[in-house]
């Protein structure tokens, strides 16, 4: 399965991938100039926190959010395992944003659904990973970026 | 390159890009490419960093971070990311015309009519020192009682430039007094404009329309070639041409005035293709100046072992004689050092007539054939080459589209080079194609006169509010940036605007993030100066833009009172 992959070291922090998620993923105008100016303001999927880092959902393989919600509607794509809300079922009990340990899931202030990354479900590849100038963000196979991890 | 967006639509051109592609040469459409994406806040005008405090943003979609470290919100930065433009634009204007008036008055060259001279130099103290100009009192009445209504009637640097620039620095001033600023200093510059065709006529005597060739055919493999780059002392250039003549020696010019009589500086090309005359190997020497200058020059010029002279240094050249002299001697030593290097010069010429002014366009006939009927409107062409776009290709088919729709075009500057490239300012007009009822009028207004006419926009918009005897808000007369650039243009728009020219300027300028100037560079410019500055930021193909202009022209009240 694909993740995204972020080098904390290579973030320097733009918001970049805030604005494109933004305008791309969650406005309806689908262009900057317009998605800047949309009411309500869209809500982008991944947070730039602290000392310069983008997060956004890691779409666990045991996900507490699926887990914790009542009613089926944080939902797991059996061909990418990717975590998706099914917002017409959402019942906005907000246990999901509660349960996440990354706190990547907001509660929405308007429409009363939960909002997370998809990982660009709809899209060939994540926006955030495309357009981050510095390649903080890839996109890497699970296993891979494991290897890494432990094997150095 | 491996983006499928056609680069330029000028076929010289392409020719080169393949070669630099297989060369693996960087030009600026490479580098354009990769800085995609842009940073989205600067685009939208929504960053700030005019302290270090910051630098600061204004996330459009994050609730915590609305405003920057000092309180500025992101109506404040967006009108200030306009300002910024507009006040580097009129130091621009105003080292153009300060750069001539010193070559006066070291006398580097001699005006051949001393007495307007003077008073062009008394403008320019005036300037300085803040006070009236006579091309302020020659403006119409009305227009000047508009601007002063407004407060923005031009005062001088101390006020127009200094004190507008405070306003990035800090205080407390809304997006509508911001930007009445920013057409402030802008008038400040378009009166620098005015004053600098005043100098120059002055030293150079009247411009005629003159005709010349123009694109990268003009190179010759056999002689060295001299190009100038941007905007260098006319002086200077005088000189050049004066001694290279003699010694048999080209000299062209790339984004300079091609002008200054009895010298002619034929454009090579247009800003955005500025590293492309180096490739055809023809180039011996630049003389770089700095405005419209990409830096990138250099290192295409080494590539090609041609040499490149700084036309303003740190060490300022005392002699002019001399250095024009070591300038055309250093081209020949570097056509003599370079004929290994292979010429390969595309054949790509076009003839144009340039250097229409308000004595040789009658506006009189202008006003005339608008009221009458025999020309819907008048758009004025203005800008440079933007990397964004196809290069010339929102000027070509912007204008064949009002061409078609008996609409006089007029253009200045680099946007009178980009037509000219594709035979727009060529009185044959092979492959122009003008309505029948343009085509009438243009044979009226003389013999040799282009489908679209080069000539100042600000001097023909003046002379036919005088000539009409109405105020140029009332004239269906638009002003068209397609492939704006530098700062100096945005300074143009805001002049046109400010004269009551309703204004399209592409790319959108840097207030998208501000619905609040966005709408004030509408309704505030409407009610102050009956035009707008439109700010499109809706994709549109050319065509598709060239129709906002015909709406607004069809909009527009009869001056018959006859229905079109």
């Amino acid at each position: 399965m694909k993740v995204i992959k972020v080098d904390p070291e290579k973030c320097t922090g733009c918001h970049q991938c805030e604005l494109w998620c933004g305008s791309e993923i969650a406005s309806i105008g689908k262009e900057l100039p317009l998605a800047i100016n949309e009411e309500p303001q869209p809500v982008p999927r991944v947070y730039v926190e602290g000392k310069k880092y983008a997060i956004q959902c890691r779409h666990c393989d045991d996900a507490p959010c699926v887990k914790a919600c009542p009613n089926g509607t944080m939902r797991k794509d059996p061909e990418t395992g990717l975590i998706y809300v099914h917002e017409p079922t959402c019942i906005a009990c907000w246990m999901c944003v509660m349960v996440c340990p990354f706190a990547v899931i907001n509660p929405s202030p308007t429409i009363k659904v939960a909002i997370k990354c998809d990982r660009c479900r709809s899209m060939g590849y994540p926006i955030c990973a495309e357009i981050c100038p510095t390649q903080a963000m890839t996109l890497v196979d699970r296993k891979d970026y494991r290897k890494k991890k432990f094997t150095t | 390159m491996e983006f499928i967006q056609k680069k330029s639509t000028d076929n010289a051109v392409e020719h080169f890009l393949a070669k630099a592609a297989d060369q693996e040469i960087p030009l600026a459409w490479d580098r354009y490419e990769g800085q995609l994406p842009v940073c989205g806040f600067c685009e939208a005008g929504l960053s700030c960093r005019d302290c270090l405090q910051g630098p600061c943003i204004s996330h459009p979609f994050r609730d915590a971070s609305k405003k920057g470290v000092c309180g500025k919100d992101k109506n404040t930065l967006a009108v200030q990311s306009l300002l910024r433009l507009v006040i580097k634009g009129t130091m621009s204007s105003l080292d153009l015309v300060a750069d001539l008036a010193n070559d006066i008055v070291t006398g580097d060259t001699k005006p051949a009519d001393k007495a307007a001279a003077d008073k062009a130099l008394k403008e320019i103290q005036a300037i300085f020192s803040n006070k009236e100009t006579a091309s302020m009192k020659e403006l119409p009445a009305a227009l000047s009682k508009s601007w002063k209504d407004a407060g923005v009637y031009p005062e001088g640097i101390l006020r127009d430039l200094f004190k507008a620039s405070q306003k990035l620095e800090g205080g407390v001033a809304g997006v509508e007094e911001t930007l009445l600023w920013a057409f402030k200093t802008a008038l400040l510059g378009n009166l620098a404009q005015q004053v600098q065709k005043k100098l120059k006529r002055s030293v150079f005597g009247d411009i005629a329309p003159t005709k010349l060739d123009v694109s990268l055919g003009i190179l010759q493999k056999d002689v060295p070639n001299i190009v100038l780059y941007g905007q260098i002392s006319a002086a200077l250039k005088q000189k050049i041409a004066g001694i290279a003549k003699k010694a048999k020696v080209n000299v062209f010019g790339v984004c300079t005035d091609p002008l200054l009589p009895p010298y002619v500086f034929s454009p090579v090309t247009n800003y955005g293709s500025q590293e492309i005359p180096i490739m055809t190997g023809a180039v011996d020497l630049i003389v770089a100046g700095d405005q419209f200058v990409n830096p990138s020059i250099m290192q295409v010029a080494k590539d090609w072992k041609v040499t490149v002279v700084p036309a303003a240094g740190l060490d300022k050249e005392k002699d002019l004689n001399a250095f024009a002299k070591k300038i055309v001697d250093l081209a020949k030593k570097s056509f003599d050092n370079r004929a290994d290097v292979p010429k390969d010069i595309p054949a790509d010429k076009q003839t144009a007539i340039m250097g229409f002014s308000s004595e040789t366009l009658d506006a009189a006939k202008v006003a005339k054939g608008l009221g009458d009927g025999k020309i819907k409107g008048v758009v004025v062409f203005s800008g440079s080459s933007n990397v964004k776009y196809s290069q010339d290709n929102e000027y070509v088919a912007m204008a064949r589209v009002f061409l078609q729709n008996d609409i006089l075009c007029i253009s200045e500057g680099e946007a009178s080079v980009a037509l000219a490239k594709h035979g727009f300012l060529n009185p044959k007009m092979e492959g122009i194609e003008c309505s029948k009822g343009l085509m009438g009028f243009l044979k009226s207004l003389g013999k040799n006169v282009p489908a679209i006419i080069d000539c100042n926009a600000t001097e023909f918009i003046l002379a036919l509010a005088k000539a009409g005897k109405k105020a140029t808000k009332d004239y269906p007369v638009f002003a068209c940036f397609p492939e704006a650039n530098r700062s100096i243009e945005v300074v143009k728009a805001m002049g046109m605007v400010a004269m009551g020219v309703t204004t399209y300027f592409w790319p959108s300028l840097p207030v998208t993030g501000s619905p609040e100037t966005m709408k004030a560079l509408s309704d505030v410019s409407a009610a102050k100066f009956g035009a707008k500055l439109h700010v499109v930021t809706k994709k549109l193909s050319a065509p598709e833009k060239a129709k906002l202009f015909l709406n607004e022209i069809e909009a527009t009240p009869s001056m018959s009172g006859k229905d079109w």
